[in-house]
């Protein structure tokens, strides 16, 4: 049995995944980062991406869609602290489908507009880059 | 002496009353179950936060960030009032929008103007009616506040301080003690204190050398703003929790005024029942007499 390290995804609304795995590879704002056990304390930024973890002699891999965050690695054990975050196999892809039209509905409508009454497009640019990841996540599914 | 059918009439008016007040207090009651689940569902995720602020704060000795900085002048602030979408709560919200009338009061007595975020249809009523026109306004979050609704909140007083347009942030709302204790407070969101920052004790655990990607300042950058977010997200569901708590003790009390008012109500009737029969006797029995004598 491979040494492991303890992952804990957590969102401000709930605690999405714990569980001991081997390696964890996550989105950082420079690119992916990987895991292991024994890493060095360590803080980071994650931007909106994928996130995965493997298990099992690394037979078994389980995606998540991360809405960006931070991560801290401390002793074997890896908090996650994301926005938001969802299993590949709970994404509701639907909803995730509906969201991203209006998304890019609201740029379109944006991008007209003069530079100033870009109001919210941040924000908006972020739901839609939320929902392509969710819906690439869920592309995943095994 | 009064009427036994207008007695009869309020007794029945009471009854339906309390049926009312009697349901209220239970769908309260186990709102408030649910609410207090999800602050602690929260917790994780805000001490995780803690932890990983404290330590990044040790590596950045005296972090400069636009919000950490106290402004040199206030003239400008900005208060988010968080109040419950509906009424019959008690002094739920009385409570917020007197603390937040005395801070606005406080605050324009020294020459500083205050902007206010009003949460809640309550909020935003009174202050219309008030003539006070707030910035920004948010009805029907309440109840289940999400750390989307926080973040939106907070996204508008971050942009404003950091862009030197406001001095400070205040937030205003019912904190939750327990079931049956709720306190209105006032709390600084921006500039953030530096003492949160401090780590409280245990140096074991924080003695580690932590790397940092991108830097230690750059993550701090990103987690200040977030800092806030989750404390206006932990405001918005604390005032849910004490809103159907405030509601709950109420309703309770409504419902047992409104039993001893039954109970007074209907001892009354029976004495006006009584004396009506009493009356009714001694008509028959003077008649009977009249009679007799004739």
């Amino acid at each position: 049995m491979a040494r492991t390290l303890l992952c804990e995804i957590v969102t401000p609304e709930r605690i999405v995944y714990t569980n001991e795995v081997e390696m964890v590879i996550a989105p950082t704002l420079d690119g992916e980062i990987g895991i292991l056990p024994l890493h060095a304390p360590l803080v980071t930024v994650l931007r909106a991406g994928e996130l995965r973890v493997r298990y099992n002699d690394n037979k078994d891999v389980e995606w998540f869609a991360i809405s960006g965050g931070y991560l801290q690695v401390h002793e074997d054990k890896v908090i996650v602290l994301a926005d938001a975050a969802e299993h590949s196999s709970r994404v509701d892809v639907e909803r995730a489908r509906t969201a991203k039209e209006f998304a890019e509905q609201r740029m379109a409508e944006m991008k007209d507009k003069p530079l100033a009454e870009r109001e919210g497009i941040d924000e908006c640019e972020a739901d839609l880059k939320w929902c392509e990841i969710q819906l690439q996540v869920a592309e995943r599914r095994s | 002496m009064p009427n036994l059918r207008d007695i009869k009439q309020r007794i029945v008016s009471v009854q339906s009353t309390s049926q009312i007040t009697r349901t209220m207090e239970m769908v309260a009651t186990a709102k408030i179950k649910k609410a207090q689940e999800r602050i602690e569902s929260a917790r994780p995720y805000a001490f995780a936060m803690m932890e990983v602020l404290q330590n990044v704060a040790r590596y950045v000795q005296g972090a400069s960030h636009p919000l950490l900085e106290e402004h040199p002048e206030r003239q400008r602030i900005v208060v988010v009032t968080i109040t419950s979408d509906r009424g019959l709560c008690g002094a739920f919200n009385s409570n917020i929008l007197r603390i937040t009338e005395e801070l606005v009061r406080d605050e324009a007595a020294e020459g500083v103007s205050a902007d206010i975020i009003a949460v809640g249809k309550k909020a935003i009523g009174y202050l219309r009616y008030r003539g006070i026109e707030p910035v920004a306004a948010y009805r029907d979050i309440s109840d289940k506040p999400t750390f989307a609704d926080a973040r939106s909140i907070a996204a508008s007083i971050i942009g404003r301080y950091g862009a030197g347009e406001i001095d400070a942030a205040y937030i205003v709302f019912n904190r939750f003690k327990n079931v049956a204790e709720q306190k209105a407070e006032t709390y600084q969101l921006l500039p953030v204190e530096r003492r949160v920052m401090e780590s409280d004790g245990d140096e074991n655990s924080l003695r580690a050398e932590y790397l940092f990607e991108p830097t230690a300042a750059e993550v701090l950058e990103h987690l200040l703003p977030t800092y806030v977010e989750t404390l206006v997200y932990r405001a918005l569901m604390e005032s849910a929790a004490s809103e159907h708590g405030a509601r709950r003790t109420a309703m309770k009390s409504a419902s047992d005024n409104a039993s001893e008012m039954i109970t007074t109500l209907t001892r009354s009737y029976n004495r006006a029942r009584q004396a009506a029969i009493t009356t009714e006797i001694a008509e028959i029995v003077g008649g009977a007499a009249a009679l007799e004598e004739a």
